[in-house]
């Protein structure tokens, strides 16, 4: 573009734009109507990972993922023989696709211009990764925080309601003890619902730091807690798993109990190695899951039974999902429960 | 309608009827209790029973929702087949989704309640029965109202078309019950919607 009033200096140095457009920090690509990279300036090295040299004359599509090509090809053959633009040329966000293979989160603005006869349209990229992944992360807070809040009034409400009546009927009873002994489950039973809800909310969808544990182990200690009278707990070497040790406690603690609750005192759970060796299982011989259910065993508020508050399979699953693992429900041999959580990384137990 | 106790000591025949309906029996119970003694109050555990108990001369139904084997809401749709206009009052944990403007009950309380709630609910759907069907739908449709706004953000509601027509249905039953209350001077009427 020139106009009469350009100031003479800097304008006229050729070198001035060369040092602007390829110190930005912004990655600028420009390709022509073929997708092919005409220019890439230094910056595309940080955000993308290719020297800018190995860009030119590659088409465009080897930084852009690849469910966005086809896409992006249509757009630019439309705006070619039609002038009509598909998207917002201003502060667009898409992905882009660095060497390694991960994308990168940009916002982009195109331009276009003549070079040399022909059209030449360039892209201007910030990276804006951490931005997004912000965003994303806030937005499953707020998702989850709200789950909560609705679990907690909708859950609460209940047995509040049952309390008031046994209080009612406590006042108005000559022997007030059994309205009271009820008052006292009830009570319990809401203790227990926070419990829960606590334990989801610090779970989270995250870990800390994995380390290093022997599943073995922890199922002993978990069992520690939740076995009782003549229960049985058979462990197999699993060698050892990343995780994060106290959730994978809690995992055990809610499958252990669960075997116990279902099964009855004289149940046997065995926990050892899933046959491909990508993890493990717990099963037990109590009397099992009906198909037809287990699809919803894992939906907090699945319950079988008065006295549970439904959360200890969501428990479960939300510690499986946080370290990356999927977990299944199926049926032993012995016609109880079996859970498999598979995509674990098993190492060999040197506890 | 009275709520005086007849000479004898019996129920008076035209005390109110008030059928409740929960499958906590400690529940039912405490709502009974809380009730004036000259009202006959059913209750009923679980929906089948509540459909027995359910006949003509029932006033007044509190009904909770989630029950095992037939739901309040079932029950509700069959009392309606039935042809049996008593009004209705839900009474339930259940939070009210948009579905309830489908749903032809006359009030909707959450859980937990207390005496005065069930006292003044029960009160205000036996006064109710004597007023038009008009004021009815008005009154029922403005509960639903307030409950889907006691439960649902803002945003949830004005996206929302099933709330937008129970809005426009107040609205135009508001505008009609002025008019009528114009032409017939009742100050009763108007007070008796004024709080609603």
């Amino acid at each position: 573009m020139s106009t009469d009033v350009e100031p003479a200096g800097v304008v006229d140095d050729e070198s001035f734009f060369r040092t602007l457009v390829e110190h930005g920090s912004d990655a600028i690509i420009s390709i022509d109507a073929d997708s092919t990279i005409l220019f890439a300036n230094r910056s595309v090295e940080r955000v993308f990972g290719y020297e800018p040299a190995e860009l030119v004359g590659e088409p465009l599509t080897v930084v852009m993922p690849e469910r966005f090509q086809a896409a992006h090809h249509a757009a630019i053959a439309e705006y070619v023989e039609t002038g009509e633009r598909t998207l917002d040329w201003n502060d667009v966000e898409l992905p882009g696709e660095h060497k390694d293979g991960h994308e990168v989160q940009l916002s982009i603005t195109f331009e276009e211009h003549r070079y040399d006869g022909k059209r030449v349209f360039s892209g201007i990229m910030r990276d804006v990764t951490d931005r997004v992944e912000r965003e994303r992360k806030l937005e499953r807070q707020n998702e989850q925080l709200e789950r909560f809040a609705g679990i907690l009034s909708h859950d609460l409400r209940d047995p509040l309601n049952t309390a008031r009546a046994q209080v009612a009927l406590a006042k108005n009873a000559d022997d007030p003890t059994e309205y009271l002994d009820e008052l006292e489950r009830v009570h319990d039973r809401m203790g227990e619902l926070i419990e829960d809800v606590l334990t989801l909310t610090k779970q989270g969808q995250t870990v800390g730091e994995p380390e290093p544990v022997s599943p073995r182990a922890v199922a002993e200690e978990a069992w520690q807690t939740v076995g009782s009278g003549d229960a049985t707990l058979s462990v197999e070497d699993v060698g050892v798993v990343q995780a994060d040790r106290e959730r994978l406690r809690s995992l055990f603690e809610n499958l252990l109990g669960n075997a116990v609750h279902h099964g009855g005192d004289c149940v046997t759970v065995e926990v050892g190695p899933l046959p491909a060796d990508d993890g493990f299982y717990v099963e037990d011989d109590g009397p099992g899951i009906p198909a037809e259910d287990r699809e919803d065993v894992f939906d907090y508020g699945f319950t079988t039974d008065d006295g549970g508050t439904g959360f200890g399979l969501n428990i479960v699953e939300s510690i499986a999902d946080a370290h990356g693992w999927e977990v299944t429900v199926a049926e032993s041999e012995a016609g109880g429960a079996r859970f498999e959580f598979a995509g674990v990384r098993l190492g060999a137990d040197d506890e | 309608m009275s709520t005086d106790s007849a000479a004898d000591g019996s129920l008076d025949h035209d005390a109110p009827v008030v059928l409740v309906v929960d499958d906590e029996a400690n529940v039912a119970e405490a709502y009974a209790l809380w009730l004036p003694d000259d009202y006959e109050v059913r209750t009923a555990t679980n929906g089948e029973r509540a459909l027995e108990e359910a006949d003509e001369d029932v006033d007044v139904v509190l009904l909770d929702r989630h029950m095992p084997d037939r739901s309040g809401d079932d029950v509700l749709e069959r009392l309606r087949e039935r042809g049996l206009d008593c009004r209705v009052a839900m009474v339930t944990a259940v939070d009210p989704d948009f579905d309830i403007a489908e749903m032809s009950f006359d009030t909707y309380l959450t859980k937990p309640v207390d005496q005065s709630e069930i006292r003044e609910t029960v009160d205000q759907l036996l006064d109710l029965s004597s007023f038009d069907d008009r004021s009815r739908q008005f009154f029922s449709v403005s509960r639903k109202i307030g409950a889907l706004e006691d439960e649902k953000r803002a945003s949830e509601l004005s996206d929302n078309e099933t709330y937008q027509q129970l809005c426009e249905r107040r609205d135009e039953l508001s505008e009609e019950l002025d008019a009528a209350v114009d032409e017939m001077d009742d100050d009763g009427l108007e007070a008796a919607f004024r709080d609603l």
